[in-house]
């Protein structure tokens, strides 16, 4: 099988840095991206297996990010959303909008690894 | 001098008042509240009178004599350190009550005129004190430290200072210590650090763009005295050679349109010339137009050794425990003003301790006799009979049990003469106002322990101190994070490059988000860092970031200030501490 591409679009550069390392190590192919202009760009042009995105974001949030996927690409790429404590809120309108599962902060790698797994085996299934 | 610094603490007073103004005590239904306004009103009264009425005895005396001296600097002085102490006790009260307050169940609106209240009452705490160092400075009261310091480490604490204050600007700080500058020196480091950020803090308020630069020589070295020259250089606007001569004379300072675009209270520089020349040093200042500035001045300093330096600082105490060692502590406290009554015992009986407080001697020393006190709390300025007096009678009871209580003295302002009168009446120890109340604490602490101990408290202060010696060896414990990195250490290490990073940004926004009280961005700042002081496993850090956020939603800009400045104080060490864990997990 090709090797999968995760789109990872957060702003944090230390936390994707910890996040881009562990994917790769897991044999994924990361393309980071640090804000919601750069998704958009990079959507432009491809579509990766999974998007794994932080809800806040400048320019473009993760819950415009969904929007864009689902409603103006119509794609059904699996997106994972990293959300922190007091987004709750934001994490259900990410559920209502198509958002397929998200994580916490502080992320530990491996359970976003898990996560990951899942989505893209839904996906295949 | 006076003049100046007057017009200036009664536009701060105004702030003060405007504040307390639209504060609407009626809501709070709170006596204390009551008695905050009304003593504020009453103090500034006394003050208005105080000040203008001493003023105009001049100005009468001056239209009916001819002959007038103006007043000489000792009598400045003594004025200044009157009004001072005038200002200092009172305002002691309104911080502090206004401290009590936010602990009550506020609305959003009333907690925003409380913090109103407060940053007015530091501003102007902030000028009296440095009205009260200049004249202490004049009057060669001021006491300079002579011990043993770290100057690569002050200087390194400075530079990191004036980092955060520079990050909206296109500055660059550069530092050069000759390699011949020992370590460790002997003087007074807390001056020291006064005169670079003095200067330092200047250089970066007048270049927007350009360099600042620190450098240390010796210039001299002679019978173990180094002669240490400091040049604080910067391409900034530069001073006319007219102003140029008046820079270090507090009232004539430059002119006054600089003052109202830079701001400052004036006095800065004429506070730097004369720590520099109490410390028997000279200093000087070049410039030109449009070029820039340098500040040199020499310090003669010994060389010190590393081993004097203590390595621990005191440690905040939880009320908790405060309570725990502290609990059922019988203190008795003299003190006349009313509105400082309440709030020590407000302070003390959150401690549980049993506080009885009276501003009559004779009642003070029935209550003493009946009520088995454990410590007294002297003021030391009571209207009937002063501290001292009061000391004296108790040491003179001829109940060993009651004369040998300890008593702590605490006093607004207070001189080497009152440090041994203190001594010579058998006061055991002294609180300068506005003490914290960690150090009110540590002084009941100390003389608790010292007088009666149970066997739990004896436990419970062990512990303390056993869990202050931990800090001093106090770890980050990055292993987990490095697990994550499957043990390697490169990528570990790129991590912290990159949490120290992200954290420089963090500062630098934050800077530019409190002056332009720009929440939203406070807010989404604080947020993103979280999750790197996280990783870092810096739990302290990370609460004081979820106080900012929290301050950001509400909109309380002070809440915001106090907790970013403590962590802008706390964040340094963790650093260090993030450095050590890395070379300690790099040689494994």
């Amino acid at each position: 099988m090709n090797k999968r591409t995760i789109l990872l679009a957060d702003d944090d550069a230390l936390l994707a840095s910890l996040l881009n390392f562990r994917l790769e190590k897991a044999g994924y192919t990361v393309d980071h991206v640090l804000d919601g202009k750069e998704v958009k760009a990079y959507l432009s042009h491809s579509m990766p297996d999974i998007i794994v995105s932080d809800i806040m974001m400048p320019y473009f949030s993760g819950i415009e990010l969904i929007n864009h996927v689902r409603k103006e690409l119509l794609s059904q790429t699996p997106i994972i959303i990293i959300s922190s404590a007091g987004n709750e809120e934001n994490v259900l309108s990410a559920f209502e909008l198509g958002a397929n599962d998200f994580i916490s902060k502080p992320v530990s790698p491996s359970e976003l690894l898990v996560r990951i797994a899942r989505e893209l085996n839904k996906a295949t299934i | 001098m006076s003049k100046l610094k007057t017009k200036n603490l009664l536009s701060q007073l105004s702030d003060l008042e405007a504040s307390l103004n639209g504060f609407s005590f009626e809501e709070l239904n709170m006596e204390e509240a009551k008695a905050l306004k009304n003593s504020f009103n009453r103090f500034k009264t006394q003050l208005n009178n105080r000040i203008y009425g001493a003023d105009r005895i001049i100005e009468d005396d001056s239209s009916t004599i001819k002959t007038v001296s103006l007043p000489t600097v000792a009598q400045d002085n003594k004025l200044i350190a009157y009004v001072s102490h005038e200002i200092r006790t009172p305002l002691n009260g309104i911080i502090g009550f206004a401290n009590l307050l936010r602990e009550e169940n506020l609305t959003a609106g009333q907690f925003k005129k409380v913090d109103a209240i407060q940053s007015a009452s530091y501003n102007l705490m902030e000028i009296i004190n440095e009205v009260l160092e200049y004249s202490k400075l004049t009057a060669g009261i001021e006491d300079f430290d002579s011990i043993d310091f770290n100057l690569h480490g002050l200087i390194k604490d400075v530079m990191f200072l004036c980092q955060t204050l520079i990050v909206d600007k296109s500055v660059t700080l550069t530092i050069d210590i000759a390699p011949n500058v020992p370590k460790i020196l002997i003087g007074d480091p807390s001056k020291l650090s006064q005169i670079f950020l003095n200067l330092l803090g200047n250089a970066i308020k007048f270049v927007e763009k350009g360099q600042i630069s620190l450098s240390v020589a010796v210039t001299e070295q002679k019978k173990g005295i180094h002669m240490l020259q400091f040049s604080i250089k910067d391409t900034g606007i530069g001073i006319s050679s007219e102003q140029l001569g008046y820079v270090f004379e507090s009232y004539k300072q430059a002119e006054l349109d600089t003052f109202k675009k830079y701001g400052g209270s004036g006095l800065g520089l004429s506070i730097v010339k004369e720590i520099v020349e109490k410390q028997g040093g000279t200093i000087s200042v070049t410039s030109k137009l449009g070029t820039g500035t340098t500040f040199k001045f020499l310090i003669p300093f010994r060389k010190g050794n590393i081993q004097n330096i203590p390595k621990n600082k005191p440690k905040p105490i939880s009320t908790e425990k405060g309570r725990a060692l502290l609990g059922g502590t019988k203190i008795l406290v003299f003190e006349d003003n009313e509105l400082n009554q309440h709030l020590i015992s407000e302070q003390l009986n959150k401690w549980n301790c049993i506080t009885y407080v009276t501003a009559n001697p004779k009642e003070g020393l029935a209550l003493l006799k009946t009520h088995k006190i454990d410590i007294v709390l002297m003021d030391l300025k009571m209207p009937e009979m002063s501290g001292f007096e009061i000391s004296k009678s108790i040491r003179s009871l001829e109940d060993a049990n009651l004369s040998q209580v300890p008593i702590i003295a605490f006093s607004a302002d207070f001189t080497a003469q009152d440090q041994e009168q203190c001594y010579a009446s058998g006061i055991n120890d002294f609180l300068l106002k506005p003490y914290t109340l960690n150090e009110l604490m540590i002084k009941l602490l100390k003389r608790k322990k010292e007088r009666n101990l149970t066997q739990a408290s004896l436990r419970l202060l062990q512990q303390e101190t056993i869990s202050t010696n931990e800090q001093q060896w106090e770890t980050v414990d990055l292993n987990g994070l490095l697990e994550e990195c499957y043990g390697e250490i490169e990528m570990l290490e790129e991590l912290i490059r990159l949490f120290k990073q992200n954290i420089y940004e963090f500062i630098g926004a934050i800077k530019i988000a409190i002056s332009n009280k720009n929440f939203e961005e406070i807010y989404q700042a604080s947020h993103k860092i979280k999750a790197g002081l996280a990783l870092m496993n810096t739990k302290g850090l990370k609460n004081l970031i979820v106080g900012m956020e929290k301050g950001a939603k509400n909109e309380e800009l002070a809440t915001i200030e106090q907790q970013f400045s403590q962590f802008l104080a706390q964040y340094p060490l963790k650093e260090v501490l993030i450095d050590k864990e890395l070379e300690k997990l790099k040689k494994r």
